[in-house]
C-alpha cells in the first residue's frame, strides 16, 4: 500500500490544528446551552447559590469535558481496532465488550438504581457504572479466551466472537427488559441510548486520566500498526511481535471502551466515521491517524452532544441519535465520493 | 296487541336471563389498573386471568397469569374463554389483534388523564355488569380527592420536579394524570412546558427552574424522606428542594396507578409537596 511520507512538520501541524480546534470547541460549547447564562456573573460569584455558576460549572462544564474524553476514547479505539482487525467496518462496539457492559449495567440499574459504592473520593462510583465496567472486563476475558486459537489471536475469530457475543447480550437485555415493569423498562431503554449528563468532576477526571493512559499506549504502538497494515507476515519479518501487538491492542481498546460505556452508554458512529474521515484527509499513517482520531473524536462528540442538549430544549435528544444522524449520511456520502479509497487501511 | 307482542318478544331473553340471575361475565385483565378497578368494583371473582404486573390487591395471587403487561399470551387468554378482555394502550397491538381474530371481545381503555381514568372506570364497570358499583366507586374517589384538596386550601404554589430516571433525567411532563395531580396539589410541574408525557429533561433546565420539591422515583432509590442527598442531586445542595428538605426518593410509582387508588396517590403527592398541611 502506498503510504506518503509523513513529515514531522505535517504531524505537528495537523495535531496542533486539531488541538486548537478542540480547545475552541470546548469554549464554544460551554457558552451554548438550554438555558442562557452569564459567564461573567458565574465567574464573579462562584458559589452554589448562584444559579449561573451552578448551571455552568456543575452541569455544563463536566458534561462538555466528559463528551471530549468519551469522544477521544471512541475515536482512538476505533482507529486502533480498524488496524487490528484489518476491517474497515470495525468500531469500538464491535468487540462485544459493550454488549457485556450494557447487560451488567442494566441489571445493576434494576437492583441498585442510583446507589453508589458508598466510599469516598474517586472510589465513590455509581453501582451501575461499576457493574458495567466489571461486565466489560468479564466479557473481554471471555471473548479473548474464545477467540484464542492455538495461542494465536486471529482477527476474524475476534470479530465473529465479538459480533455473536453482542447479539447474545442484546437478546439477554431484551429478556431482562420483558421481565421488569413498565417504568423500569423505559429507564433501561433510555440508559441504553447513552447520555453524557450527570457526572461530577471527580468521575470525569478519573475517566480522563484512564483514557489518557489507554490512548497513550495505543498511540505508542502506531509504528507497529503501520507495519501490521503491510500484512501479518511482512510485519513479522520487519521485527513486529504480531501476537503481542494484537493482544495488547485488544486489551487496551477493550478496557477503554468498557470504561466509556460504563459512564455514557453505547454511543455509536464516533469510532467508525472519525478515523475514516481523518484517513481520507491526512492519509493512513497511524502515527498521525491515532492521535488525530482521538482529537477528532473529541471534537465530533462535543458538537454532537451540544446539538443533543440544545436543539429541542428544554428537553434533550439522546446523543447517539445525533451522532448517527450526522455520521450515517456523511459516511455514505464519503463512500460514494471516494469509492474504494475510503476503505484504505 | 301486535305492539305488546313485539315488545314481549324482544325483551323476552333479557327477562329470562334476569329471572335466572345473569351469569357473571368472565374477564381477563391485561393491566394492573384494570385489575385494581375490578376488585374495587367487587368484581374480582369474575377475573379468570391477569397480567404478571398485576400485584394489587393481595387476592390477585389466586388468579392465573396470562402473560406480561407488554406482551400478553394470546393462547393462554383464549384458553380461559373470557367474555371480555380489558387492556390499556401499551398492550401489544399485535396481541390485541390476534385476540380479536380469535373472536374475543377486547376493550382497550385510555388512562392518560384523570378524565380518561374516570371514563375507564365507567367502561370497566359496564363491561363487568356493575354500573351501580361503578358510579359509587367514582363518587368515592372524587370525595376522597376533594377531602385532600380541602386540606390544601390556600396553600402556596410550589415548583415541582418529578422524575423516574436520573441519567438521563426522565421527568413527568404534561398530558398525563401525574401532572394533573401535581397541579391539583398546588404544585407547578416545571417539566409541563415540554408538552411530552415523559420528557428527557435537560438537567440545566431542571436546575435553572429551581424546584421547591423533587420527587425522585429512579429505580432502586430508597424510600427517603427528609432529604438525604443521593445520586445526581449531590451536585446541587443549594437547590430550594434540597435546602428545604423536600427531596424525596420514592422506590417506584406503584401507588400512582391510573385506577381506583388515584385518590391515595393524590394524597401521597400532596403530602410530599405540602407536608405541613398533613401534620
Amino acid at each position: 500500500m502506498p503510504m506518503p511520507h509523513l513529515t514531522k512538520r505535517k504531524w505537528l501541524l495537523v495535531n496542533c490544528l486539531l488541538l486548537f480546534g478542540l480547545a475552541g470547541s470546548i469554549l464554544a460549547c460551554i457558552s451554548l446551552g438550554a438555558v442562557p447564562v452569564s459567564l461573567a456573573h458565574a465567574w464573579d460569584a462562584p458559589s452554589l447559590d448562584n444559579p449561573d455558576y451552578v448551571i455552568l460549572f456543575r452541569t455544563r462544564l463536566p458534561r462538555v469535558l466528559l463528551a471530549a474524553v468519551v469522544g477521544g476514547a471512541l475515536g482512538v479505539a476505533g482507529a486502533a481496532l480498524q488496524a487490528l482487525l484489518h476491517n474497515p467496518l470495525a468500531c469500538p462496539h464491535i468487540l462485544g465488550v459493550s454488549g457485556g457492559a450494557s447487560l451488567c449495567g442494566i441489571i445493576a440499574l434494576i437492583f441498585a438504581g442510583t446507589a453508589t459504592t458508598g466510599l469516598s473520593g474517586v472510589w465513590r462510583i455509581s453501582l451501575v457504572s461499576l457493574a458495567a465496567f466489571l461486565g466489560a472486563v468479564g466479557s473481554m476475558l471471555l471473548i479473548y479466551r474464545t477467540a484464542l486459537n492455538h495461542g494465536r489471536l486471529q482477527p476474524y475469530a475476534l470479530l465473529l466472537t465479538g459480533v455473536v457475543f453482542n447479539a447474545f447480550c442484546g437478546a439477554l437485555i431484551m429478556l431482562v427488559n420483558s421481565l421488569v415493569d413498565f417504568y423500569q423498562s423505559h429507564s433501561i431503554l433510555f440508559w441504553l441510548m447513552g447520555s453524557l449528563a450527570a457526572q461530577d468532576y471527580l468521575t470525569v477526571s478519573a475517566i480522563g486520566f484512564y483514557v489518557l493512559l489507554g490512548a497513550g499506549w495505543l498511540v505508542g504502538q502506531s509504528r507497529r500498526f503501520n507495519l501490521l497494515s503491510l500484512g501479518e507476515e511482512s510485519a513479522a519479518q520487519l521485527g513486529v511481535d504480531v501476537e503481542k501487538l494484537r493482544r495488547g491492542a485488544f486489551l487496551a481498546s477493550s478496557l477503554l471502551v468498557g470504561a466509556i460505556v460504563s459512564v455514557s452508554g453505547m454511543i455509536g458512529f464516533v469510532g467508525l466515521i472519525v478515523p475514516h474521515l481523518l484517513r481520507l484527509l491526512f492519509g493512513a499513517d497511524h502515527r498521525l491517524l491515532l492521535p488525530a482520531s482521538a482529537l477528532g473524536g473529541a471534537i465530533f462528540l462535543l458538537w454532537a452532544d451540544t446539538l443533543a442538549r440544545t436543539v429541542v430544549s428544554p428537553t434533550e435528544l439522546p446523543v447517539g441519535v445525533v451522532t448517527a444522524m450526522c455520521g450515517g449520511p456523511f459516511f455514505l456520502y464519503l463512500l460514494r465520493k471516494e469509492g474504494r479509497k475510503a476503505f484504505i487501511r | 296487541m301486535t305492539v305488546v307482542l313485539v315488545i314481549l318478544l324482544v325483551n323476552f331473553p333479557t327477562w329470562s336471563e334476569q329471572a335466572a340471575g345473569p351469569k357473571p361475565k368472565r374477564i381477563v385483565s391485561l393491566a394492573p389498573s384494570v385489575t385494581e378497578t375490578l376488585f374495587a368494583l367487587g368484581a374480582g371473582e369474575q377475573l379468570v386471568g391477569i397480567c404478571t404486573f398485576c400485584d394489587f390487591p393481595r387476592e390477585v395471587e389466586r388468579i392465573d397469569r396470562i402473560g406480561s403487561y407488554i406482551e400478553p399470551n394470546v393462547e393462554a387468554i383464549v384458553a380461559k374463554a373470557p367474555d371480555v378482555v380489558i387492556g390499556v394502550p401499551p398492550n401489544s397491538p399485535e396481541a390485541v389483534a390476534a385476540l380479536q381474530r380469535a373472536g374475543l371481545k377486547v376493550v382497550i381503555v385510555q388512562v392518560d388523564t384523570i378524565e380518561q381514568i374516570e371514563a375507564a372506570m365507567r367502561t370497566i364497570a359496564r363491561e363487568a355488569g356493575r354500573e351501580t358499583e361503578g358510579e359509587a366507586l367514582l363518587t368515592d374517589v372524587q370525595r376522597q380527592m376533594a377531602a385532600v384538596q380541602a386540606r390544601l386550601d390556600g396553600a402556596p404554589q410550589r415548583r415541582v420536579l418529578m422524575v423516574v430516571g436520573q441519567n438521563p433525567l426522565i421527568a413527568v411532563g404534561s398530558g398525563i394524570f401525574l401532572n394533573e395531580l401535581i397541579t391539583q396539589a398546588h404544585g407547578v410541574n416545571i417539566a409541563a412546558d415540554t408538552n411530552q408525557q415523559w420528557p428527557r429533561l435537560s438537567l440545566e433546565v431542571a436546575v435553572a427552574k429551581q424546584p421547591d420539591v423533587i420527587i425522585d422515583g429512579s429505580m432502586g432509590s430508597e424510600e427517603k424522606d427528609e432529604a438525604q442527598l443521593f445520586g445526581v442531586w449531590q451536585n446541587f445542595p443549594e437547590l430550594p428542594a434540597v435546602r428545604n428538605n423536600r427531596l424525596y426518593g420514592r422506590r417506584s410509582y406503584t401507588l400512582l396507578r391510573p385506577g381506583p387508588r388515584l385518590a391515595e396517590g393524590f394524597e401521597e403527592i400532596a403530602r410530599l409537596i405540602h407536608p405541613e398541611r398533613f401534620q
